[in-house]
């Protein structure tokens, strides 16, 4: 665990979104906006909550991390690599050719990946089998899984939030990136979700609301998740897509961004908050 | 003893040595035999997630993910059919270590009609990488696929006949996967079969031998991976090949051997089975009848492939 201090972390998230935007923009194009809003959330379970061995990415005892939304793998690859998992100059591959670092989570390539996610709807049920395994060998670590806002219009969440509801998964905490966004526009004129709280919480979930980019909100937020007995928890995070970058900030574009060209690299780098940044790579 | 009831049987032999094995169902577990046999006598282990099979095949990735050996059951329908997806992605991209039974493959979900019948689950789980795809023809080659299954950390989707099936094997019989079984040797013609048509090859092949036709009865438990070897053997003897199975001829038994042959030994080839039609409430003789891949239609095939090979 690191010591909290709000100008470092203030400091890192930017570097962090600078990294991503860099990683993407090589790519030629990738999910900026979903990493993006993540980035806080990723950052607090890496550095502040969750167990973990870098040096043995398979520890028994670690706490483990579903990203159901597996379209982030950016934002999760920046914290696996600063954290040790792998080497930083791995995340100048991202979609590279032979690359073990691709656009979505995938177990067999990645140190760290805890479970292979990119086709929405699925991590969560993945999540169940995962916490349902964790009690039925009687160990104390914790589950954690993010799920996308659009993702919850997949019948299939639904079917996972009422397995975990049933069986009191309590040792299982999601989280919703709750930006109001998917591909095709916002989610409250494509499919909407309200009332989101009070949907979980009918299925048997206990529910807490956060600022997604606040730091004590999501810490406590994700600690209440953990301190809660004879269920399972879902946070739902308020969070702005495109966080940090204002050429795609709550806009719909964000979702999957190219880049075809030096001028459209600028374009994206220039929008970030803090641009001074060395890459490791 | 029924196969639902030999798979049950297994499974709590597996769970009374191996507390990871475990058995998963979506509702149909009375169906497929395991409740209450397993459900009682060994409840930790057992899951019933109620009728939700996508959520149960990504729950036993999870659960496989920690160590687990998850045993997902329900009618082929659903187990390749409606969670297609769910398996390709969670189970065999991420190659985690679930098995898949499909129940009442083929004709034989009979009462349950053309909504239930699934003639493309071979074909489909036989298109998926890291997939292993049997087929089991008897009571004794269940019970030792199910055992290799458990042993095994490979994604694995197998057909269970649910009813009782003669016996073709016996006690001392041991499954290898990607090997081929001659259950009965010949030279004149090879009948290909796998899983449920078994029975009927052999029954095709005594009535062609009682009339001087010998007939080579290749048994292939395990239509993925596909013993090359065995079929080529005997196709290089009999020059006649029928194959015969309870699937769609596009994609299944017939489609491997066919592409299996075309690449080591060109040999003229019938495929027997569903003449790329969908099911239909019927019994087993009806549909025999109205596609052409009963007893009678093997042993016409056969004489008719002997004809047109010289």
């Amino acid at each position: 665990m690191c010591e909290f201090k709000k100008e470092e972390f203030d400091r890192l998230a930017a570097e962090w979104r600078y990294i991503i935007t860099d990683m993407i923009c090589r790519a030629g194009s990738g999910h900026l906006g979903g990493a993006l809003s993540l980035v806080e959330i990723v950052m607090t379970l890496y550095r502040r909550v969750m167990r973990i061995a870098p040096e043995n990415p398979e520890w028994p005892q670690r706490d483990r991390l579903i990203v159901s939304k597996g379209h982030a793998g950016p934002v999760v690859y920046i914290a696996l690599a600063h954290a040790g998992f792998f080497p930083a100059n791995w995340l100048k591959t991202l979609n590279a050719d032979g690359t073990r670092l691709p656009s979505h989570c995938d177990q067999s390539r990645t140190p760290g990946i805890d479970m292979t996610t990119g086709s929405l709807g699925q991590g969560l049920s993945c999540a169940c089998g995962l916490a349902l395994a964790g009690r039925m060998d009687g160990k104390k670590h914790r589950l954690f899984c993010i799920v996308g806002d659009g993702e919850c219009q997949e019948g299939q969440i639904w079917e996972a939030a009422m397995f975990a509801g049933h069986h009191k998964l309590d040792n299982l905490v999601a989280i919703t990136d709750y930006n109001q966004l998917q591909i095709d526009g916002f989610v409250k004129d494509i499919n909407t979700l309200e009332p989101l709280v009070a949907r979980w919480r009918a299925f048997g979930w206990e529910v807490f609301e956060i600022n997604g980019h606040d730091w004590d909100d999501i810490y406590n937020g994700l600690n209440k998740g953990i301190a809660v007995t004879g269920k399972p928890a879902m946070i739902i995070a308020h969070t702005i897509k495109g966080k940090g970058c204002r050429e795609i900030e709550n806009k719909p574009e964000s979702h999957n961004i190219k880049i075809a060209d030096a001028a459209a690299y600028q374009k994206y780098m220039n929008a970030l908050e803090v641009t001074d940044v060395t890459l490791p790579y | 003893m029924e196969m639902r009831a030999v798979y049950a049987q297994t499974l709590n032999e597996l769970m009374d040595v191996n507390p990871n094995v475990l058995c998963l169902e979506a509702d149909l577990s009375k169906a497929s035999g395991t409740n209450p046999a397993v459900a009682r006598m060994h409840a930790e282990n057992f899951i019933n997630v109620g009728v939700a099979e996508a959520n149960m095949v990504c729950i036993a990735a999870g659960l496989a993910r920690e160590g687990k050996i998850p045993f997902c059951a329900t009618f082929t329908c659903f187990a390749a059919r409606r969670v297609y997806d769910q398996v390709t992605i969670s189970v065999a991209y991420a190659n985690n270590n679930v098995k898949i039974v499909g129940t009442a493959p083929g004709i034989t979900a009979g009462p349950n009609g053309g909504t239930h019948m699934c003639f493309q689950d071979l074909a489909i789980m036989r298109a998926m990488p890291n997939m292993h795809v049997y087929s089991p023809c008897d009571a004794y080659e269940l019970r030792s696929v199910i055992r290799h299954m458990a042993e095994s950390k490979q994604p694995t989707y197998m057909q269970l006949v649910r009813e009782k099936v003669g016996p073709v094997f016996g006690e001392d019989y041991r499954f290898a996967p990607g090997k081929a079984v001659v259950v009965r040797e010949g030279r004149d013609v090879t009948v290909v079969s796998t899983g449920y048509m078994t029975s009927f090859a052999i029954e095709a092949a005594e009535e062609l031998g009682a009339h001087g036709v010998r007939t080579e009865v290749l048994h292939c438990p395990s239509v993925k991976p596909f013993d090359v070897e065995t079929l080529v053997e005997s196709a290089r003897k009999t020059h006649a090949v029928v194959t015969i199975e309870t699937q769609n001829v596009i994609g299944g038994l017939g489609s491997a051997v066919c592409e299996t042959l075309s690449e080591h030994c060109p040999t003229l080839t019938r495929r027997l089975g569903i003449p790329d039609r969908f099911g239909e409430v019927a019994t087993a003789d009806y549909l025999f009848n109205k596609h052409g891949f009963g007893v009678s239609h093997i042993v016409k095939a056969c004489r008719q492939m002997m004809e047109r090979k010289f």
